[in-house]
């Protein structure tokens, strides 16, 4: 459920829509009245639905959205794997992304479109839940782009200055190389179906 | 036959009523939100309550045009 007050506001606008739909009548019949209508059925209204969609919008960011559909669950107990170079777990145990939104943080683009990409690749996520069922293997769509990785790593120190970075850093940079073709473990799945995880107390 | 306002009024609550039926589409997705609720209230109440807000303003349109105030 949505908070309470977005319920209540949805409940007064269409309060509002009703009184409205009574009151058309001798509301009508004013130049008062129909400023009134105007607001009760067209601007209250749209703007009860552009704040509910944008509400809506975020939430489907979070990582309880993403992790909401079952097909998702492994994946979510792979944030608690413990291995310390998964790196969804490292991420997440380590705080390097916002724990509200970890999935969404790594798995959408960074370019103008990114927010609509995954929005998009949201929309066929729903469709295999729901309607074509989902693949027996879950995979990306693409190969994960480096993009991704450099929006955050870029010119961070701890990523700049490491060894093993340097001699890569023009490749990694153009994507010829992959940083996944040694962080290979993005989700560890073994240490999820052996129960080996790691919380904090 | 209906006089101007009656059918002013009777457009009004057209829209009203589009208005209010996309409106209780997304308090319905916002009571059980699920991914699939979350899209019914984005591909069809916000719909919904635009093409009430249209038919409220194609109304008001006619009206000023019965007039012949434009």
């Amino acid at each position: 459920m949505l908070p309470t007050p977005i319920i209540i506001a949805l409940l007064v606008g269409i309060a509002v829509v009703v009184l409205g739909f009574f009151g058309a009548g001798t509301l009508t019949a004013h130049t008062v009245g129909r400023l009134v209508l105007l607001v009760a059925v067209v601007a209250l209204p749209l703007l009860l639905s552009a704040g509910n969609l944008s509400y809506g919008i975020h939430q489907s960011s979070t990582t309880r959205f993403c992790l909401s559909c079952h097909e998702m669950q492994r994946h979510g107990k792979s944030l608690f794997a413990d291995d310390k170079q998964a790196l969804a777990a490292a991420h997440y145990q380590n705080r390097l992304v916002d724990r509200e939104t970890v999935c969404y943080a790594c798995h959408k683009d960074y370019a103008l479109f990114g927010d609509v990409t995954a929005k998009l690749n949201g929309l066929r996520h729903v469709w295999a839940h729901y309607v074509s069922g989902p693949p027996a293997k879950l995979a990306l769509y693409r190969p994960y782009p480096n993009s991704n990785c450099l929006h955050c790593h870029d010119d961070s120190r701890r990523f700049v200055e490491a060894a093993p970075h340097r001699p890569l850093l023009a490749a990694l940079y153009a994507g010829s190389t992959s940083c996944l073709s040694c962080h290979r473990v993005a989700h560890d799945m073994a240490k999820v179906d052996a129960d080996q995880l790691w919380q904090a107390r | 036959m209906r006089d101007g306002r009656e059918a002013m009024t009777a457009r009004v609550r057209r829209a009203a009523r589009v208005t209010g039926l996309g409106l209780l589409v997304q308090l319905g997705a916002a009571v059980h939100w699920t991914p699939a609720t979350f899209i019914a209230a984005a591909a069809f109440g916000t719909p919904l309550v635009l093409a009430g807000a249209g038919l409220f303003l194609a109304a008001v349109w006619r009206n000023i045009k019965a007039k012949g105030a434009v």
